[in-house]
């Protein structure tokens, strides 16, 4: 047990940099530079965009229902999926887990008062909204149809929307790469005195290499979409075959980017994962050195796989080969993740509550995606599937069944923390089960479909499939409910939930240690650490954190 | 110590019988995965469908099980340590961190199940990249929303795809527009149409039949009909014994000699190169030879090299085929195609040319100083 090695007020970054909390409804919670606030502002906006984000995904469901189709034409469905799957992805997904579960919790986990840089993060949050009511508008002007990957040359043939949506992603990723720097400098810079990186909790690392995918693979899409706008608008040749182009240029660079970008919408969760875990178990996360580690492992061996979209691209033997094996050793440290969580629980006090029920989802059915995702290593069977529906199947699986569960988990762990009171677990079991049954029917049959010989992306298909197509979407019904009431329990228990107190799941990480909700500048005093934080049988390894239930006059702001 | 650490728990009956349950399961799971017809509702047409439904039988097969191990210890954990309803508030589990013999055997297992997933995986991938020369070239290519063939020896395209049984394919796939994707199920292989490349499968055909092609790269409005079932224009390859293959052939070649494209092919003596137009050239080049060359430097490839100066440019005083690069040996590959390291360039009746656009194309491209 080291010894505290630094007074109570000294580090924690903004301690000696403290402002009075703004007055008024603007400057409070619109234009508010509160890295809380700006959290619960992205949480807020992601769950509206996913809302139009859901019912996109019906009306797929829909015209799915009948193998010649039936409520769209061709081009309606196809700007219809297309805007789905760039709305769960960029407007859902990766802001709920950086920008809105980060921004909210990670700094008061390393006993920050703030993030590094307030204003950008500011600014950060508010390019999103309108990148995102961009990527809507585009419907006014026809919307993109060639999917959330927009290969070229078929994305230059889209209508002008196109180049709406390559704008809207761009704006997007210039927020993300904001906010990993942002992210990047607080962890590295602002940690608490003994926050030493072994004693950091598991969410902060998930954040810590998320931050750098963030700022290095959204540079590369950056300059993917600069070119599909500068070749729809001005018709610069990049990939266009006819004058010296190449189409397959688009693709290595949108999966330098997007296959790094999966990560980034699965490492937080399994952050939010490693939370969860021990607090309802009562236990110290099992291999909290090697979860740490295989995180790294994984972001950086993400950045090495992103030909493993392209096997049937073309892309020469002497390529094919490496990408195989280094895409297959992601199961080590993915396996090593998973094989901790479950050793976890065992010989733990196990507390059945909603998040702890979506963490274990989690674990069955990214466990089901994870392994799906090694089967698709193997070229010779992905140039079976690849391009069917077992793909759509096994990306479901990894980013509803993954990165949605891991929020969904999240969002019903840190809700006192946000609200000050507890959403309603009677509800919560209820939509657990909903959604587990619900997602399990939609997306299970789409991986025999799609081996049978069901292609992705298409509006009509062979009725020998419509079976299976109407069971999956029937179930698509049972999840959109769920999703329905997880959002009123949210909405309802703002007044009428539970009080929760400071800290109702008796967790041991900094942010339950404070009031719920928590205070603006976080805590009164920053804290100083001096051991890892999941040890449930010992006393809490925090110093100088006497007065922060007591009331009190809030922190004093320093003369500058 | 503090007081309120629960005893250690062991391993005791429970786990064991759950961990046999979970086996047997797992047993079952891969006896399912090995002796599962797939070929009842997949035919595997061609010899590699064997190799690449083997690979899967023992992905599937060893996934199963271990799905079946996570989810079934998350199961017995999470029902058999679950808090009671006697449990004292500040009651903990067991207070152990790690263990090393432990994450040590679980990053081997995983490490070796990897070393012989790719050995499998390898081993199949090369036996399908690298293939047996001296076989029936076929091309496929594709347009929104249909696909048609070439075939040695026939003039112009055709629109249905027929292999003999038994004979070794080579299918250069490619594309007119944007990228297709070319798909058999029942041969269990796919390769992207890409506009400017060529992309190659090749395989034997072990089954007769009629199979379906469907088209799995997003090309449009129409892609969702780029397959047998809805469609207009219902793609099938027919997999024929030679017999019937002969006689199809021979039916085709026939049929195509007096399709619209088509010309007698001329030796280029015939041909007067002088006079050419070289407006109706750069047309012409435009659209039959732009797919594949660039109007650039020579080492400025698309598919085969730029053309830039092919006529002047002093660093390649020969053409590809070794020939002085004089009018009438440009105009003789235009005839007669041309098949090197540089690549695969089709003959004048695949390419659909005329002699006049022969002789227009070698007029643009002396202009291309």
């Amino acid at each position: 047990m080291a010894a505290i090695t630094a007074s109570v007020n000294a580090g924690g970054g903004l301690a000696d940099h403290i402002h009075p909390e703004p007055q008024g409804f603007f400057r409070k919670y619109v234009f508010s530079i509160d890295h809380k606030i700006i959290g619960i502002q992205y949480m807020i906006t992601a769950f509206l965009f996913m809302i139009l984000g859901g019912m996109l995904a019906e009306l797929i469901r829909v015209q799915l229902m009948k193998a010649s189709g039936g409520i769209m034409t061709p081009d309606t469905y196809n700007e219809v999926y297309s805007v789905h799957g760039s709305t769960m992805v960029w407007l859902v997904i990766i802001p709920l887990l950086t920008g809105g579960f980060g921004n909210l919790i990670f700094p008061v986990q390393i006993g920050a008062r703030d993030v590094a840089f307030p204003w950008l993060n500011m600014l950060s949050f508010w390019l999103f909204p309108p990148a995102g009511l961009m990527l809507y508008a585009s419907f006014l002007m026809g919307a993109p149809t060639a999917g959330w990957t927009e290969y070229p040359p078929m994305s230059l043939q889209g209508a002008a929307g196109t180049s709406m949506w390559a704008a809207a992603i761009f704006l997007i990723g210039v927020s993300s790469t904001m906010t990993g720097i942002n992210f990047l400098v607080t962890i590295l810079k602002m940690r608490a005195p003994g926050m030493t990186f072994t004693r950091m909790p598991l969410f902060v690392w998930g954040q810590f290499v998320t931050a750098p995918l963030l700022m290095i693979a959204t540079t590369a899409l950056g300059a993917a979409l600069a070119a599909l706008f500068v070749q729809r608008q001005f018709g610069v040749a990049f990939f266009d075959p006819t004058r010296g182009g190449s189409p397959l240029l688009w693709q290595h660079m949108f999966w330098f980017y997007s296959h790094p970008a999966v990560y980034i919408m699965i490492l937080p969760a399994f952050g939010i994962i490693s939370e969860v875990l021990p607090t309802f178990s009562r236990k110290p996360i099992f291999g909290y050195k090697m979860i740490a580690f295989s995180s790294c492992a994984i972001a950086i061996l993400g950045f090495m796989v992103w030909a493993h979209h392209m096997f049937t691209s073309g892309l020469a033997p002497a390529l094919q080969l490496p990408f195989m094996v280094l895409t297959m050793l992601i199961a080590i440290p993915t396996g090593i993740k998973i094989f901790s969580w479950v050793a976890t629980l065992w010989g733990g006090v196990i507390r059945m509550t909603t998040s702890m029920m979506f963490a274990l989802g989690f674990l069955a059915t990214f466990t089901l995606g994870g392994i799906t995702g090694v089967f698709l290593a193997a070229v010779p069977f992905d140039l079976h599937v690849h391009g069917t529906y077992f793909i759509v199947a096994h990306l479901h699986y990894v980013l509803v069944g993954g990165s949605l569960m891991g929020v969904l988990a999240g969002l019903f762990y840190w809700y006192p923390k946000m609200t000050g009171r507890l959403m309603n677990e009677k509800l919560g079991h209820w939509a657990f089960w909903l959604f587990f049954i619900g997602f399990n029917g939609t997306f299970l049959p789409m991986h025999w479909l799609g081996i049978w010989g069901q292609p992705r992306r298409v509006a009509v298909y062979d009725p020998q499939f419509q079976g299976w197509n109407q069971v999956a979407s029937w179930f698509s019904f049972v999840m959109t409910a769920a999703l329905v009431l997880v959002l009123f329990n949210a909405l309802w228990s703002i007044r009428r939930g539970k009080k929760s107190g400071p800290n109702p799941w008796n967790a041991r990480t900094l942010e339950w240690q404070i009031p719920s909700p928590m205070p603006y500048y976080n805590f009164k005093h920053v804290p100083s650490v001096f051991a890892a934080p999941y040890d449930f049988a010992e006393p809490l390894p925090y110093k100088g954190l006497e007065e922060e239930l007591k009331g009190g006059p809030p922190p004093v702001p320093a003369a500058h | 110590m503090p007081e309120n650490r629960d005893p250690v728990v062991h391993l005791d009956r429970g786990f064991w019988i759950a961990t046999t349950v979970m086996s047997v399961l797992a047993l079952l799971a891969i006896v399912f995965w090995v002796e599962v017809p797939i070929t009842g509702l997949m035919p595997e047409a061609v010899d590699k469908a064997q190799q690449i439904d083997a690979l899967f039988r023992f992905l599937a097969a060893t996934g199963t099980a271990l799905w079946i191990f996570v989810c079934g210890f998350i199961l017995y954990f999470a029902l058999k340590f679950r808090r009671h309803a006697g449990t004292p508030e500040n009651a903990v589990g067991v207070q152990i961190h790690d263990n090393n013999k432990l994450e040590m055997w679980w990053t081997i297992i995983p490490t070796v199940f990897v070393i012989v997933m790719a050995f499998f995986s390898i081993k199949i991938w090369a036996g399908i990249e690298f293939a047996p020369n001296n076989t029936l070239v076929v091309e496929a290519l594709g347009r929104q929303w249909y696909y048609t063939f070439r075939y040695p020896n026939v003039n112009g395209e055709v629109k249905e795809m027929h292999l003999p049984l038994g004979q070794a394919v080579t299918l250069q796939v490619s594309s007119y527009d944007v990228i297709h994707s070319f798909w058999i199920p029942a041969m269990r292989l796919k390769a992207d149409m890409v506009p400017g490349m060529i992309n190659t499968l090749e395989f034997t055909p072990t089954r007769a039949g009629k199979y379906e092609i469907i088209c799995t790269e997003f090309c449009g409005t129409f892609h969702g009909e780029m397959h047998s079932g809805t469609n207009q224009n219902p793609a099938y390859v027919y997999i024929d014994t030679p017999a019937q293959y002969s006689a199809w052939y021979a039916r085709t070649q026939r049929q195509q000699a007096t399709a619209s494209n088509a010309i007698s092919v001329p030796s280029t003596s015939q041909l007067n190169l002088a006079g050419g137009d070289a407006k109706a050239g750069a047309a012409v080049f435009s659209a039959k030879c732009s797919a594949c060359h660039a109007i650039g430097p020579f080492d400025q490839r698309i598919v085969g090299p730029g053309l830039k100066g092919v006529l002047y440019d002093p660093a390649h005083p020969d053409l590809v085929n070794g020939q002085k690069a004089t009018p009438e040996n440009v105009a003789k590959i235009l005839q007669n195609g041309f098949k090197g390291s540089l690549g695969q360039m089709p003959n004048q009746a695949q390419n659909g040319l005329t002699n006049k656009d022969i002789v227009n194309l070698v007029a643009y491209l002396k202009t291309l100083k």
